[in-house]
Parts: structure tokens; C-alpha cells; sequence
């Protein structure tokens, strides 16, 4: 009930004009073509962390992306921002993240945090470990701040990883997992931009292994063979 | 400033050149580079491509550079690169395409900077353009500092040469009357195991000194009257300086007057003796006098004083960052000089000096010593070449020899040279022949090449004169290289059996490491260079016996650039440094130094990461080495 209430207040903030414009700025962009070659594209790895794992209750505290630019990981292309809470999360999950009480409170307003975050995706499509939970943390956040329903292609490597690999399916489940498989260290985990560094390198391995066995050269292709994979799950 | 930075920032703290490199100019690098992933097997660059448009660096995996057959001579030709170095910076200087094709062996990650950032870093940042510029000169640069850092710490806490003489006098002086007799003196000199002992007045003033070398020439050699006083037969008005004067101001005093032992004086009495070996504890003077005691040594306990002392003074030259090829030759040196100093007073004491052998006898030094590349680890390797008196037969000549030649080797043993467990000594009849017996044996190698010939070249062809009759050495010498010219079929299994101590580096990893996780540097990292520079120096006819003079006067027979042979023989050269300290290290954490126990055998992981990577160029070089040997031989 609380929460509830805490969530209605924080909605009936209005976005400034300049807020709106930005907004609407993003909204009018050009898409981007899913079907351009790996060599020719960018694409956006996200990660967020959290208060919780809770998908209804629990709120986004940082997002961290790293943009994948004609195959190579840019490394001045990155983004990474902690959203001012009005509440501290507890005590249990700082310690996983690692963003202190002060830095909850010292971050970015959600509102300013997530134009920036739009900012900097532009139309990438986006990529990330486990979709549907970064997903719909941002698109809640979008829906509460911003008042839009964010759309946009994702592709999950949770499902596209095994999908290459499907000797590893029973054992590699975690993002740790598929990290220590390629020795893909992340000396920062629960941080949201090494996350997704670690991440985004695993994307430029799964890109290189479906060249080379499935033949495949774009983003789209990557989607097929996800969902293709997604559905023969459902089936077993 | 883009997040993804400082998470980065930990990886190019760990490695060179980038761990010296200012922060701002790191992270503007950082700002302009990308994260590259390659696939095992996949090709990163190739010459194909033309001028280099990128410099990497390898984040995880492992890069190698495949030869090119056309250019073998080419720098960039047999790498193999793994995580935290660079490439390719011969290209990218030299605004070329690469002349190896740059290949993945496992799944790697690079981060990659855009030429003209390249380019603009070096006038940047100059650590990053020293180390590009200078690249295995710059590695070898920064390890010595490194290590010069390491034993100066560890010599600071020792006493320096700029503290006064005050704290450095250990013990009151031994002292008697003038009118003591010499028998006293010496007597009492024995029973407090002093090497000199000083006459004072009644006031305390020193009127003279006797040391222990005067001894044999003052008292035993003329046979004096044991019963005079002993200041007929000191040395009057000995050198004195005041307590505040400087151990230095000793040192040089030392030096230029030659005596051992400084008289320290308050208002003109005696309150302190300084001697030669109080400073060597403290510090690195005096070469000249280690020289001095052992040429005078009269008996095994000098000369293992003298030995220790030669260890000692190898820590100290370390202390000050001295090139390792100096190093091993002053080690070298002192250990001529020393076993010259157990042949001579051997002989003497076996009185083969007056016997019909006198001057028909060469010592000669074998194996490292014969190279002049003596560790602090070495066992003797030592044989005798002799003329056959008329009248005598070489086994009559034997059996005189070798009695006094096994308590030599039992003498040097007792001096810290392990005997030699292949029994490859001077008292060992197989190794006590005279001239035409060598000549004839060496014959029988050439022209067999048995295994244990081709072992046994390896350890003999390196011979050289220490004592006695040189020329015989000489002789021996010039006919063996006219010899080795003449079967080149020798040669040819020489430089087979070279190939088999190959340097440890594989494939995938990077080194090639034995059951016991350890690299042995001297089989597989200084046995490729001396086994090819002795192959080198015979095909050449060089008399050099040491592995780099061999190496740098075969080069022009060899048509191998200078730059090249240079590459080789700093390679060998870092390798003796990191066994030399491995000894060093050994020793200094034994308070007996037993040298049995060293040993060649070093954990890669216990290096830093700097000298891993200049031991892996090194291993690279070494191969380098043998693929000329296999170039050349044809194997």
C-alpha cells in the first residue's frame, strides 16, 4: 500500500518542456535497420541494478550499457548513471551493487537519468543478460517517469548463449557461468557497467561463433535464432 | 569521462609500459580504444593488409606471430604474444604492413587504438614511446632499476661508506707491548683467531702493526729468530685516521698504500682497528683486495674466507645493477684466481715444482668456467694437459699427477666448488692426459660423434689455460679449431644434439612448465645460446671460449645482422641475471651457504610480471638461435 501510494506521488511530477522535447526528440529518431551487417551496426549491452528482484515492487537503481560499435567494444561509448531513490534500499542488497545510502541519494533524478540513458541508446537496439528482467525494470521506470511506454528490440544471450551451444545448456545458466567458460573476468560484478562490458564481450563471442556455424550477419538473425531456440524449449 | 574507464584502469596498472604512464594520458588512450575479440584460429592482421592501421594490446588469450618463411631475419617473426604486450610495433614505427600474419591461438580479447592515436600518444607520453622505441632494451632497462631497487634496500640496512669510522669498529683492538716477543705475538694472534695484531706505549699509542701475510714474509720465509721482540719485524707508523673520518676515507687509504688495516686514533691513542674486511661487509671496494688475500693465501681457511668473500662482493656488484656479463666474468675471475692459488700451493706442497714436471703442466678450466660464465652455483669441471718428460711414460706422468690433482679437487671442493658428479676432473685418469692424448681423443669425437661424445665436446671444447704451461692450451686450441673445420660432419651432429634442450615455451600457454611447476634456466634457457655459439665459434674458427664473445665474432661468418646477434645476447645475458639472483636469493636465506643446493630451477609465477615477459622474449630469442642452427645445418 505503501509502495503503491510512494509510486502514485512520484508520478504526478510533470516533465518540464524541455523534458517533453527531449523526449519527443528521442521518439522521432530514425529506427534502425535489424538487418544491417555485424561490421556496420551498433548495438547497446545493458545492465541494471536494483533494489530487489521483486518485479513489482523493487525499483531500478543504475543502469550501465556498453555500446558495441561494427563489432568492436567502443570504449569511450559507454554509459552509466545511479537514479536518486527516495529511499535507501536495504541494507542486504548495497552490499551486492555496492552503491552506498549517500550515492542513492546523491544520483540522478529518474526523470533527467532516464533521458539521459535515451540520450545515449539513441534507436541501438539493445542486448542484455536475463531481457526480461532489465526490461521491465526500464520500462517501469519509463512508464513512472517519463509516462511512455518504452519499445525496443532486445536480444537475450541467456537464450541466444545456449542457442550456440547447446552442449551447455544444463550447466551454464548464470552470467558467471558463461563469463569463467570463455574466461571472461569481471573484477567489478554487480556493478552495472562491468556487468555489462563482461557482458558485451560475450555478445563479440556469440556474434563470432554465429558467423561462423549459423552463417548469420545481423542483428535480426540473432533474434531468429533466439526465438527459434526460445520455442524448441517450450516444446522439450 | 566514459564510465567504462576506471573499470579498466586495474588491467593497464598491471603491465608495462602502461603502469608508468601518467592517468591523463592513459585514459585519453583508454578514450580512443576499442575492445576486439578474435576467435581461436582467427586471423588479427596479416601482411596482406597493408600498412598497420592499429596498435593492440592483448586484454586475455594469446597472439602469435606466424614466421615468414621469405624474411626469417624479421624481429616480429616468432612471437608469441599473451596478455598485457603489444604489437605490432615495428610495423606501426615504421609505418609498414606487418611481415608475419598475427594469428589467435585461443579465444582473445585486444584492446585496439587507431594508428593516428598511436602516433599522437608517443609524443605524449614519453614511458609509452620509450618503451616502443626501445622495446626489449627498455624491458631490460626497467628490470635492472627494479632490481637495483630491491638490493639497495637490503644494502642500506647495512652500514654505507659514509659512516664514520666510530661505527664501524667492531671489537677493541688487539693489542701487546713492543718488547713482546714474536712467538707471543703469533701465538696470541692463533688463540684469538685475529689477523693482526698493534704494539702500543704505555699512553696507548700505536707504534706499529703485524698482519697475518707479513707472517710469511717476514717470519717464515727468512726464518727469524722467534724470540726478539716483535717490533723489529712490524710495520712502524701505520696509517691512522681519526673516529669521525669516513669509511670511505679508510677504503681509499687502503687502496693507495695497499695495507689491509687502518689504526683509528683519539688524541694519538689507539681506539679502533678498521680492516679491509670490515669495509667489504659494508661495501664494494677493493676488487684489488680480494685478489690481494687470495694471491697470498697460504692455507684452505684463507681461501675459503677469500671464496666467501668473492660471494659477498657478486652480491654487492648486483647491489649496483652490474650487467651480468661482467658479473659472471668477475666471478669467473676470482675463481681462476683462486684455483690457480690451490694448484700453486699444492704443487708446492707435492714438490712437483722441483720434480722433472715443473713447467710441463697446463690446469684448464671446463664448462662454465672455461666460458667465463661461472654462477654462484658450479661444480668443478677441471682436467690437466701434460708433456712426457724423456725417460717417463705418460701413464708413469699419471700416476705422479693424480694424487696431487684429487686433493686439488678436494681443496676447491672445500672452497664452495662442488666435485663434479660426472667425474669430469683433473684426478680423474680420463681427464689427466698429455697433449698428443687429447689431441687423439678430440680426433676420436670429431670423427665418431657418439652421444657421449657429442656430450663430452660440449663440456670440453670450452676448455681454457688456467695455470702452468699455457701454450700447451693454445696449442691444444688451434688444432682443435682446424680440426672442427675439417669434419663438418661434426658439426652437424653437434648442432642436431643442440636442438634437443629446447627453450619451454609452447603453444597455448606460455610457458612449458615440468611436474615440478618450475623452469630450469640453465638447461632450457642458457644451454640453447652456449650450445649454438659454441657451434658458431668452431664453425668459424673463433678462439673465443665465452658465449657472447663467441657469439659476436661469429656473427659477420654467420651473415646475421649485428642488431640480431645483440638480441641474442642480451637474452642470454637476462637469463644468467635471473639466475644469479635465484642463487643470490638461495643463499642469502641459508646462513651456511651449502652451493650443492642450488639450483637452477625457478617458479615463473614467483616473477613479476615485468621479468616473466622479458624471460619469455629471452625464450624467444633462444629459439631464434636454434632455428639459425637448424637454418644452417640444415636439420
Amino acid at each position: 500500500m505503501k509502495n503503491l501510494f510512494k509510486s502514485w506521488f512520484a508520478s504526478a511530477a510533470k516533465l518540464t518542456p524541455e523534458q517533453s522535447s527531449r523526449l519527443a526528440k528521442w521518439q522521432h529518431l530514425q529506427e534502425t535497420d535489424a538487418v544491417a551487417e555485424f561490421e556496420h551496426a551498433r548495438y547497446v549491452v545493458v545492465d541494471v541494478e536494483t533494489t530487489g528482484l521483486d518485479l513489482n515492487n523493487d525499483t531500478l537503481i543504475s543502469i550501465g550499457a556498453v555500446a558495441v560499435l561494427n563489432g568492436k567494444i567502443a570504449l569511450n561509448d559507454s554509459f552509466s548513471i545511479i537514479l536518486q531513490q527516495s529511499k535507501i534500499s536495504h541494507r542486504e542488497n548495497i552490499l551486492i551493487h555496492g552503491i552506498s545510502g549517500s550515492a542513492q541519494q546523491e544520483g540522478v533524478i529518474p526523470v533527467d537519468a532516464l533521458l539521459a540513458f535515451l540520450d545515449y541508446l539513441g534507436k541501438s537496439p539493445l542486448v542484455a543478460f536475463h531481457v526480461s528482467f532489465d526490461e521491465t525494470m526500464i520500462r517501469r521506470a519509463m512508464r513512472q517517469y517519463l509516462k511512455f511506454t518504452f519499445k525496443h528490440a532486445w536480444l537475450d544471450l541467456a537464450y541466444l548463449l545456449p542457442a550456440l551451444w547447446p552442449e551447455r545448456l544444463r550447466s551454464h545458466r548464470s552470467l558467471d557461468d558463461w563469463g569463467r567458460q570463455f574466461s571472461i573476468n569481471n573484477d567489478d560484478r554487480h556493478n552495472a557497467v562491468a556487468d555489462a562490458l563482461q557482458t558485451a564481450q560475450l555478445l563479440q563471442v556469440a556474434i563470432s561463433k554465429a558467423k561462423q556455424d549459423q552463417k548469420t550477419s545481423c542483428y535480426d538473425d540473432l533474434r531468429g535464432l533466439e526465438r527459434r531456440f526460445r520455442c524448441a524449449l517450450e516444446y522439450c | 569521462m566514459s564510465a567504462i574507464h576506471t573499470s579498466q584502469l586495474s588491467f593497464f596498472a598491471t603491465h608495462a609500459p602502461f603502469n608508468r604512464m601518467d592517468q591523463p594520458h592513459l585514459l585519453w588512450m583508454l578514450e580512443r580504444m576499442q575492445l576486439g575479440y578474435y576467435a581461436k584460429g582467427e586471423v588479427i592482421i596479416t601482411p596482406e593488409q597493408g600498412t598497420v592501421q592499429r596498435f593492440l594490446v592483448i586484454k586475455q588469450g594469446m597472439v602469435q606471430g606466424e614466421q615468414n618463411v621469405a624474411d626469417a631475419s624479421d624481429a616480429d617473426s616468432w612471437l608469441e604474444l599473451s596478455t598485457g604486450e603489444c604489437f605490432p610495433l615495428g610495423a606501426l614505427l615504421a609505418h609498414r604492413p606487418v611481415a608475419s600474419i598475427y594469428r589467435a591461438v585461443m579465444d582473445t580479447f585486444c584492446y585496439e587504438l587507431p594508428l593516428a592515436a598511436f602516433h599522437e600518444l608517443l609524443g605524449l607520453s614519453a614511458p609509452f614511446r620509450d618503451f616502443c622505441t626501445r622495446r626489449i632494451a627498455n624491458l631490460l632497462e626497467h628490470s635492472k632499476q627494479i632490481i637495483q631497487a630491491q638490493y639497495t634496500q637490503s644494502a642500506s640496512e647495512q652500514q654505507s661508506l659514509n659512516s664514520p669510522l666510530s661505527s664501524i669498529i667492531r671489537r677493541t683492538p688487539v693489542t701487546c707491548s713492543p718488547q713482546t716477543t714474536v712467538r707471543q705475538v703469533l701465538e696470541r694472534m692463533h688463540e684469538l683467531r685475529v689477523g693482526s695484531m698493534v704494539a702500543i706505549d704505555e699512553d696507548g699509542r700505536p707504534l706499529g702493526i703485524l698482519t697475518l701475510p707479513d707472517v710469511l714474509e717476514r717470519i717464515a720465509l727468512p726464518q727469524i729468530d722467534l724470540d726478539q721482540p716483535v717490533i723489529g719485524i712490524m710495520t712502524a707508523q701505520p696509517t691512522s685516521l681519526p673516529p669521525q673520518a669516513l669509511a670511505y676515507e679508510a677504503a681509499l687509504s687502503m687502496a693507495k698504500q695497499g695495507f689491509r688495516h687502518i689504526l683509528v686514533v683519539e688524541n694519538e691513542k689507539l681506539v679502533g682497528l678498521v680492516s679491509e674486511k670490515d669495509l667489504f661487509s659494508l661495501q664494494r671496494v677493493g676488487l684489488g683486495q680480494i685478489g690481494q688475500a687470495i694471491r697470498y693465501a697460504i692455507n684452505t681457511e684463507e681461501l675459503q674466507q677469500a671464496a666467501a668473500d668473492i660471494r659477498h662482493m657478486a652480491h654487492n656488484m648486483m647491489a649496483q645493477g652490474i650487467a651480468p656479463e661482467q658479473l659472471t666474468q668477475f666471478i669467473s675471475t676470482f675463481n681462476d684466481l683462486l684455483t690457480v692459488r690451490v694448484v700453486e700451493l699444492e704443487y708446492a706442497a707435492s714438490e712437483i715444482n722441483a720434480s722433472p714436471l715443473a713447467n710441463r703442466l697446463c690446469w684448464m678450466a671446463l664448462g662454465s668456467e672455461g666460458r667465463l660464465e661461472q654462477t654462484l652455483s658450479t661444480d668443478q669441471d677441471n682436467a690437466l694437459i701434460f708433456t712426457v718428460p724423456e725417460g717417463m711414460t705418460a701413464d708413469g706422468v699419471r700416476e705422479l699427477l693424480l694424487p696431487v690433482a684429487r686433493r686439488i679437487n678436494e681443496t676447491l671442493a672445500l672452497c664452495g666448488f662442488p666435485l663434479c658428479k660426472g667425474e669430469i676432473m683433473a684426478s680423474n685418469p680420463k681427464w689427466c692426459l698429455s697433449l698428443e692424448e687429447w689431441r687423439s681423443l678430440f680426433l676420436n669425437w670429431i670423427t665418431n660423434g657418439t652421444p657421449v661424445a657429442l656430450l663430452h665436446a660440449s663440456i670440453f671444447f670450452d676448455f681454457r689455460s688456467l695455470h702452468g704451461a699455457l701454450n700447451l692450451g693454445e696449442e691444444l686450441r688451434d688444432w682443435l679449431s682446424r680440426a672442427a673445420c675439417d669434419y663438418p660432419r661434426f658439426l652437424h651432429q653437434m648442432a642436431e644434439n643442440a636442438m634437443f634442450n629446447r627453450p619451454p615455451l609452447g603453444m597455448m600457454r606460455d610457458f612449458v612448465l615440468g611436474k615440478e611447476h618450475k623452469l630450469n634456466l640453465k638447461v632450457n634457457g642458457i644451454t640453447p645460446f652456449v650450445d649454438a655459439a659454441r657451434i658458431f665459434s668452431l664453425a668459424a674458427g673463433v678462439n673465443h671460449t665465452g658465449t657472447t664473445g663467441r657469439l659476436r665474432q661469429s656473427a659477420t661468418h654467420l651473415n646475421v645482422p649485428v642488431t640480431e646477434v645483440d638480441g641474442w645476447i642480451n637474452a642470454f645475458l637476462f637469463i644468467q641475471m635471473l639466475r644469479l639472483r635465484h642463487h643470490y636469493e638461495a643463499s642469502a636465506n641459508q646462513a651456511e651457504v651449502d652451493t650443492e643446493m642450488l639450483d637452477n630451477l625457478i617458479d615463473p609465477d614467483l616473477l613479476n610480471e615485468l621479468d616473466r615477459r622479458i624471460l619469455k622474449e629471452a625464450f624467444r630469442q633462444a629459439r631464434k638461435v636454434q632455428a639459425k642452427l637448424a637454418q644452417i645445418y640444415q636439420i
